[in-house]
């Protein structure tokens, strides 16, 4: 045999190097279709967080900085009028109605995040939710809500836990993923932000610890 | 339809088009990563990111090249960061072929080459072994596989030299026998 005859005898050699089978073109396209339409779905709820998370950090400014303007202003003792308290209360409302949404978004947030992600691999959608409301919830650190001790306590607990998932690598950990689920059964932060949650429908609500 | 009808059809979001898109292209992607990956599974994931991606980023192809040369690039990209990703399974197996002493063996015999040559495949530097595999495997010309993987002709043909000189050394023992 030549040398040719074994570079022949070579290349032929090759085509069973790792040879692939039929291609399985529709198992393969009906999965192509469902990534596709989970990044659509994933996409939107992204753009909606973002949306709301925009929102709750814009009124709560608002609000701390209608509390902050009201604090500073010198009182009139029994001077003081209804158009005094106006922006006192408008202050008020804005900061209870972006708690509300902020303390309900979380809830769902750790809620979903404890029945659904897998140990071993952890939905990115979570890391970015968390990073959303992470900015959230410094911002409600710095309102009237850190005057509440216990309030205050379950916003330190927030901002762990939302810190932690915040930094889950996309491939997951399951090591992280338990801690995380065990620190919130620990500090029994779930029950503890539910009961901080107000009551009743709509976006203003007036129970609960607000 | 033309190429760029296609396309168009594509971005305007037809299910039909996307369809007629996959079924030109995904013989070729499947085929390339499956003989790069070695494993139906991965193949079967990077054959779907590959079409995922391509999909998603069909807006920004711009029409320098042909589309199927594009989606090879597209293809070549996801299955060689898939295999970065892999590459730790991949050493686990070949310390485990190593350690049960594959590589040794029985006289030279057709199957054996075949096999003995799987395994300097496998153990080709990384540039070498997909340029090898792309040409002397799959066919891909050196012009088509200078553009899927950013690098000129010239290197593609080089590297394909060296792969072939590193088979050869692999297997000269089979060489010394059916030369003789």
């Amino acid at each position: 045999m030549t040398g040719d005859r074994f570079e022949r005898l070579l290349r032929d050699a090759a085509q069973d190097y790792h040879r692939p089978p039929e291609t399985p073109r529709e198992e393969m396209w009906r999965r192509i279709m469902g990534a596709r339409a989970r990044r659509r779905q994933h996409m939107l709820v992204q753009r909606r967080w973002l949306h709301w998370g925009l929102g709750i950090a814009a009124v709560l400014a608002l609000g701390i900085g209608i509390g902050r303007w009201t604090a500073r202003r010198p009182h009139g003792g029994g001077a003081e009028t209804t158009a005094g308290r106006v922006p006192n209360e408008a202050g008020t409302l804005a900061y209870r109605v972006a708690a509300a949404q902020y303390l309900s978004r979380t809830e769902a947030l750790l809620t979903g995040f404890r029945t659904e992600a897998r140990p071993s691999a952890p939905d990115a959608q979570f890391a970015a939710q968390a990073r959303d409301l992470l900015t959230t919830t410094r911002l409600m650190l710095d309102s009237p809500a850190a005057r509440d001790g216990r309030l205050k306590a379950l916003l330190e607990d927030l901002e762990l836990v939302l810190a932690q998932i915040a930094q889950l690598p996309a491939g997951g950990d399951k090591e992280d993923v338990q801690l995380i689920t065990q620190g919130l059964d620990e500090r029994s932060v779930l029950l503890r932000l539910r009961t901080a949650i107000p009551a009743g429908p709509g976006p203003v609500r007036m129970q609960g610890a607000l | 339809m033309d190429e760029r009808e296609l396309i168009a059809r594509v971005r305007a979001g037809d299910g039909a088009a996307e369809r007629a898109l996959y079924d030109a292209h995904v013989d070729r992607v499947y085929r390339l990563a499956y003989r790069l990956a070695g494993d139906d599974d991965l193949a079967r994931e990077l054959t779907q990111d590959t079409f995922v991606r391509a999909f998603e980023r069909l807006g920004s192809f711009r029409g320098e090249s042909k589309l199927s040369t594009w989606l090879h690039a597209v293809a070549t990209s996801v299955v060689l960061n898939g295999l970065r990703k892999a590459k730790r399974f991949r050493q686990r197996e070949t310390d485990l072929d190593e350690a049960t002493g594959i590589s040794g063996g029985p006289p030279p015999a057709e199957p054996d080459l075949k096999r003995r040559l799987a395994q300097a495949i496998d153990r080709l530097p990384k540039g070498y072994r997909i340029v090898f595999v792309m040409h002397d495997v799959e066919g891909y010309t050196h012009e088509e596989i200078g553009a899927a993987l950013g690098i000129e002709t010239g290197t593609s043909k080089a590297q394909l030299s060296r792969a072939r000189g590193k088979l050869r050394e692999a297997l000269a023992d089979f060489a010394g026998e059916w030369v003789s």
